[in-house]
Formats: C-alpha cells, structure tokens, sequence
C-alpha cells in the first residue's frame, strides 16, 4: 500500500516537473526565437518618446521692475478623431464658445485632410474661453450612461505659452514682438531672441517611471532688465503724439537717454502698435526702417550737425570761440553757393554767434578752413556713418560720404558742415554729442540694464566709444550751446535748469533735389549743462505748422525736459548748487 | 561475518522516510529563500515604479504651477499698467504734478532710488541628483556600495 502512494507521488511529481521544465523550455524558446528579436525591437519603440522640451521665454521688465513682456498661457483645442462620437455636438459647442462657424468645424471633422487621427480646430484660445469649454466637456462627460463616450469626447485641450505685453503699444519700437512660430522680431526681442528663448532640448523620454530621473530640466530663457523708465516713456510717447497733433508732423520720435553712460531712458516713435496684436504690422509699417525711427530711419539732420562741426573745429584749433567771421549771406564751396537760413548776411560773427544764429555760411566757411581731411577725421571720430552698436535690432549705419567716394563732391565739404548732404540717426547724433556733454568722451547708447539668469543679475557695464575731442573741447562747446539757448531766450530752455541745445531745420531730399516746401525738424539738448544727467533729441516730420524746428521741435524738447527733470527729481540749478556748497 | 557487517550497516542507515523528508525540507526551503527575494524584489520594483511616476506627476505639476506663476504675474502687471495705474489716479482726482507745483528739500541721507533687482533668495532646482539612490540602485549596487564603503569611525578627543 506505502509503495503504491510512493509511486503515485513520484508520477505526480514527474507529470509536474514535466510541465515546470515544459514552461521553462517554452519560456527559453520564446526569448531565443527569431520573432523575440521583432518583439524586443517593437517595445524599445514605446519604451521611450523624443519630446522637444522649449524653455520658457524670459521675461522683460523696465529699470523699476515693471513687466513689458511676459508669457500667459493659451490653448490648443482639437479632436481626437478616433475618439469622437458627436461631431455635431462638438462643432456646435466649439463654435458657440470661441465664436467659430460650427459648419465649417463639422465639415473639417467629417473630412479630415489626408490620414490624420488629431486635427486642431483652434490655437492661443485664451484660458478663460478653452476652461469654459473644458467645463462644458466635464459635464457631458458625467451626463453621459456608464461606460459609454460622452457626446464631447475626443475632445482635447493643450495648454502652453504665449508671449505677452500688459502695456500694449508701450514701448513697441523698442521692444518688439514674438511671432507664433516663437521668433522675435525687431527691438530687444529680435536682439536678444537666442538669450530669450533659451536652447530648446530634445530628449528621449522614458515611459518606464523607473527612469524618471532622466527627464531633463530645461533651463527658461533668461530674463531682461531694461535701461526704459517705463512711466518716462509713456509720459515721452503722450507728447510725442500731441506734438504731432500741434504741429500737423507726419511722424516722428523723441530719444532720452543719460549722457553719463549710454542708457536709454525712454524711446518714442511713431507710428506704434498694441504687441498684443502683432499681426496688424503689415497695416502699421510698410517697411522695416519705420518700425523705429530713431535707430532705423537715417535722414538729413540740418543744423544740429554745426555742434560737432564746431567741436571739431575748436578741438583742432582751427577756431577759437572768440574768432570772428564776416557773414556776406553767401559763401561758394565747390562750385555751389551756400546762403544762410534766411538768405541774409549777419555781418560780424564770433563763432559763439555762428551757432546761436545757426549761420550756414560761417559753418561753411569754418569746415572749408578746417580741410576736407580733418573734417571728415572728425566726423569719423564721431561715428557718422558707423552703426552706434545700440542692442537693437535693424540700426542703420547712414552715411556719410568722404573724399575718394564716387558721389563725393568739393561742394559736400561746405553743405555737410550743418547736416545736409550727410544721413544719420537720432541715435548716432546722440552718440557724438554725448562727448560734448560727457567732457569729451563718447558713450555707446544701449537698451539693456541687466540679464538675470539661475537666480543671478548681470548689470551691463556702460561701454564708451572713444574721446573724439577733449575735455577742454567738450568744456568750451558746453558752455557756448548753453549761452546760445540762453541768450536767445529759446523755446527750449526750461526754468530755473540750465540747458545746452541746438535747433535744426532741414531740407528733405527728393529726386532731383530738395522738397521746397516740407523740412525736418530737430533738436538736441542736455542739462544741467554742469551735471547732464538727460540728453533729449526730438525729430519731427515735415510739421506744416511752421517749417522751423526752433518753433516745434525746441518747445516740444522743453516740454520733455521738464517732464523729465520731474520724474528723474533733478532739483533745479540754484537747490543743486546749495548741495553742493553744504559738502 | 558478511551479513554480520550487512546487519550493523541497515541498524545505522538512516530509515528512507526520513531521508525523503530532509530533501523535501530542503526543497521547501530553498522554495521559500527564492519567494521571500522575488517578493523583496517585487515590493522594491512596484515601490520605484510608483516613486517614478510620483516624479513625473511631480514634474509635470512644476511646469504648471509655473505656467500659473507666469499668469498670474502677468495679470498683475496688466492690473497695474501705466494706463490703468493712470486711469485710478484720475478717478481717485489726482492729477499730473507740475514743474512748478514741486519743491525740493535737502533731507539728509536721503539716497535716490535704484534700478531693480530681481533676485529672490535662491531655490532649489529639482534635478536628478536630488533622488534618492536608494530608489535608482539594485540591490547588487547596494551590496557593492556597502562592501567597498570605508567604515568612518567618528573620534571624540577628550581635552583636560
């Protein structure tokens, strides 16, 4: 009987042992056989996913901390076909929610083009539009029977970044605008797009949890701090545009920047346009050079040239303040007469007069005994017809033509000496005179205060372009652009703060020749002439009020002064000075 | 003699049951040393995979509370954008201060306000490293770790 169960035990064991080494065998055979190979092959596919990880953008902030740009979040609103049961109820509740026609929804559904499974039906929803029909899918979804699809399914939403700018139109010249696709254009944001958008990574991403550590972190773009006073530039960018108003200018743009260290303080030009909506550029500008005239948009600059004329010439002792001229009304240069604004003689000048009478023929007639070599030396030294290197993007160079040029005649040597025949920027003009105001060194004007990047600050150091004159030089020509404001009780001075200037009415140049009635309007100016902490530059567009730019441009340089000696609290002359007498 | 020695040899062979009993004993117990390490190694797996997948919830959790951030900062700016600071102030009737509406004092100490700085005290960035190895390493790297850790014997010295 024991020997019986022993040998039923042991034919259990062996029928068990049998299909243990039968599983074994199968098991062996399965991961051995060629179609193992396929099958590893196909779950290395689905172990991991390449995804495109794209930082945020950084952030643009103006010099106190106020948001220009940022990022909100928008939707992507589409179906999954495979997932849709009610095309028509999807149409219906897309169509209602974001404004869309649902008939054209429907027929997209029922069409798809080509072979695809996921089709968008709209993109940058704003949050509170795709939420509410996110919530209208919730509740379909809980309506719908147990264990069916709700008549909303397949629906999906996809949120992500879109670009922003909480002031609108502020500041639009100079910051810029991001496109769908990512891609800054113009301002700060074409500038500095690579430091803003970061480096996107592609990464292969693991579907096993247990290779989590792996997913990568991706560093945002780095955050921008702006030289912009963001209440300075709305208060500069209001005058600027009633001063279009005043005097009927077809355009035009106002530039403040701090003379001691090339930052810019505020930047108006027109026209300008909400970012939010950046689409309606091809409407706004009809080429790129509009976009910002102060950087972009070279033009002849008329008499605010004379104070870098005259600085060359009293830096290379070709004048003296005191050296006098005999103004006939004319003067020949090359082969052409050269008259005076007014087209009157002035008698005798001192160079002093020269200026504050804004005489053609006596700046002729200084730049004809400075010598075409040293004159264009000069205006090199300058940087006329040199990009001023301004971290925006699209600056334009001008030009400035010189001896051994094919279009360069003897005559350019008299008519460049007060700024026609000659093309610049605001912001190169700018440059130059910050020597004068700067005791004789040059800043580079810049837009960008600091970076901040992995919880660091990087403030950009002030960058200066050389010493094209003296400091002596840049003393004497101080002191003669502050006599003339205030001797001809100009309307540019501002009570109780002394300012250096000069006007500047130019002719346009047209094919042919010069438009006989429309002219630029300009003016450069800085105070306190002792401590400049502004340096102000308004150009106005063919105003039709008055051709002069004493009687637009001057006034609506005052009035920007004043506005900025408010926001800047710079105490007037006579407080500074008491400051100054207690240390 | 032969069976003699034959007899002595069965007297101290041990009895077959038992022999059948010992190997079964032995059989059960490897059975179970072999369950006990595929549960500790399944209790180990299962416990990772949810740690790894609390990590990518984690993760994804960060990039929307910073989406949320970045949308909340932007309403504030929004709220407190230079039209809307001005449209307030207009309604609150205050108005634009003029040149000669304002006086200056000389108060002593008194220094200008600066441009701003942005840096917040540092944070921590979440990153690998910040793992645990006890969630990413065998059990065959633990022993390794252990057995080629050097032993650190902390020492108190005592002065008198």
């Amino acid at each position: 009987m024991r020997e019986q169960y022993a040998w039923r035990s042991l034919a259990l064991a062996g029928v068990l042992a049998f299909v243990g080494l039968s599983i074994i065998l199968q098991i062996v055979h399965i991961q051995t056989s060629p179609e193992a190979a396929i099958f590893r092959e196909q779950a290395a596919q689905y172990a991991e996913t390449i995804q495109t990880f794209y930082p945020e953008r950084g952030e643009i902030y103006d010099r106190d901390g106020h948001l220009l740009a940022g990022n909100k979040t928008v939707y992507e609103i589409g179906v999954n076909l495979k997932s849709v049961k009610d095309e028509h109820a999807i149409a219906l509740a897309v169509g209602v929610e974001l404004g869309l026609n649902p008939d054209n929804l429907y027929s997209l559904m029922a069409n798809p083009p080509g072979n695809l499974t996921y089709l968008i039906l709209a993109n940058y929803v704003d949050a509170d539009k795709a939420l509410a029909l996110q919530q209208l899918k919730i509740n379909a979804d809980l309506q719908a029977a147990a264990g069916e699809q709700s008549s909303l399914s397949g629906l999906e939403f996809t949120p992500h970044p879109q670009r922003t700018y909480p002031e609108g139109a502020l500041a639009s010249n100079v910051i810029g605008f991001v496109s769908h696709e990512g891609r800054g254009y113009f301002g700060i944001e074409e500038k500095y797009n690579d430091l803003l958008a970061g480096a996107p990574i592609q990464v292969k991403v693991p579907v096993d949890p247990n290779q989590a550590a792996d997913i990568p972190q991706v560093p945002n773009g780095t955050t921008l701090i702006l030289t912009l006073n963001r209440d300075l530039q709305a208060a500069t960018e209001q005058i600027l545009d009633d001063s279009l108003t005043k005097y009927g200018a077809q355009g035009g743009t106002i530039v403040i920047m701090d003379p001691r260290n090339g930052e810019i303080l505020a930047m108006a030009s027109t026209p300008r346009m909400d970012l939010n909506q950046f689409w309606n550029y091809a409407s706004i500008y009809h080429n790129a050079s509009e976009y910002n005239l102060a950087v972009s948009t070279p033009y002849e600059p008329g008499s605010v040239l004379k104070i870098l004329t005259m600085a060359g010439a009293l830096d290379n002792n070709t004048v003296t303040p005191a050296t006098t001229f005999l103004d006939t009304g004319s003067i020949l240069i090359g082969g052409v007469t050269i008259m005076n604004w007014n087209n009157q003689a002035w008698g005798l000048q001192d160079m002093e007069g020269c200026i504050q009478n804004s005489l053609n023929v006596c700046m002729a007639w200084v730049s004809s005994q400075m010598g075409a070599q040293s004159f264009y030396e000069y205006m090199n030294r300058f940087g006329l017809g040199h990009p001023t290197s301004i971290d925006l993007a699209d600056e334009a160079a001008g030009r400035l033509k010189t001896p051994g040029d094919t279009d360069w005649s003897p005559s350019d040597l008299g008519t460049n000496a007060f700024g026609q025949g000659v093309a610049t920027t605001p912001i190169q003009i700018m440059m130059a005179a910050s020597a004068i105001a700067n005791n004789g060194r040059m800043v580079t004007p810049h837009v960008l205060y600091a970076m901040v990047r992995n919880g660091r600050q990087f403030n950009v150091p002030a960058q200066y372009a050389g010493s094209p004159i003296s400091v002596h030089t840049a003393q004497t020509m101080n002191q003669m652009l502050a006599t003339s404001i205030k001797n001809e009780a100009s309307l540019a001075s501002v009570p109780n703060y002394s300012i250096a200037g000069k006007t500047g009415t130019a002719q346009i140049p047209i094919e042919g020749g010069y438009d006989p009635v429309k002219t630029n309007a300009s003016f450069i100016g800085w105070g306190p002439t002792d401590d400049p902490r502004f340096m102000i530059y308004v150009w106005l567009e063919s105003p039709s009020a008055s051709i002069w730019g004493s009687e637009t441009a001057a006034p609506v340089f005052a009035q920007v002064a004043q506005k900025t000696i408010l926001m800047l609290n710079i105490p007037p002359d006579k407080i500074r000075e008491q400051i100054a007498a207690q240390h | 003699m032969i069976r003699t020695i034959d007899v002595i040899h069965y007297a101290y062979k041990q009895a077959p049951w038992r022999i059948q009993r010992q190997w079964i004993s032995a059989f059960l117990l490897v059975v179970l040393g072999l369950s006990m390490i595929a549960a500790l190694y399944l209790d180990v797996t299962a416990r990772a995979a949810l740690t790894g997948r609390d990590i990518q919830n984690l993760s994804a959790n960060i990039i929307a509370i910073q989406q949320s951030n970045a949308d909340l900062e932007t309403n504030i700016a929004m709220l407190t954008s230079y039209d809307a600071m001005e449209k307030r102030a207009l309604a609150m009737n205050y108005q634009p201060a003029q040149s000669n509406q304002v006086q200056f004092i000389v108060v002593p100490g008194y220094i200008a306000p600066q441009p701003a700085s942005l840096i917040s005290a540092p944070s921590l960035q979440p990153s690998a490293p910040t793992i645990r190895p006890e969630y990413t390493q065998s059990l065959l790297d633990w022993f390794d770790q252990r057995l080629h850790t050097p032993v650190s014997i902390s020492m108190m010295g005592v002065s008198q």
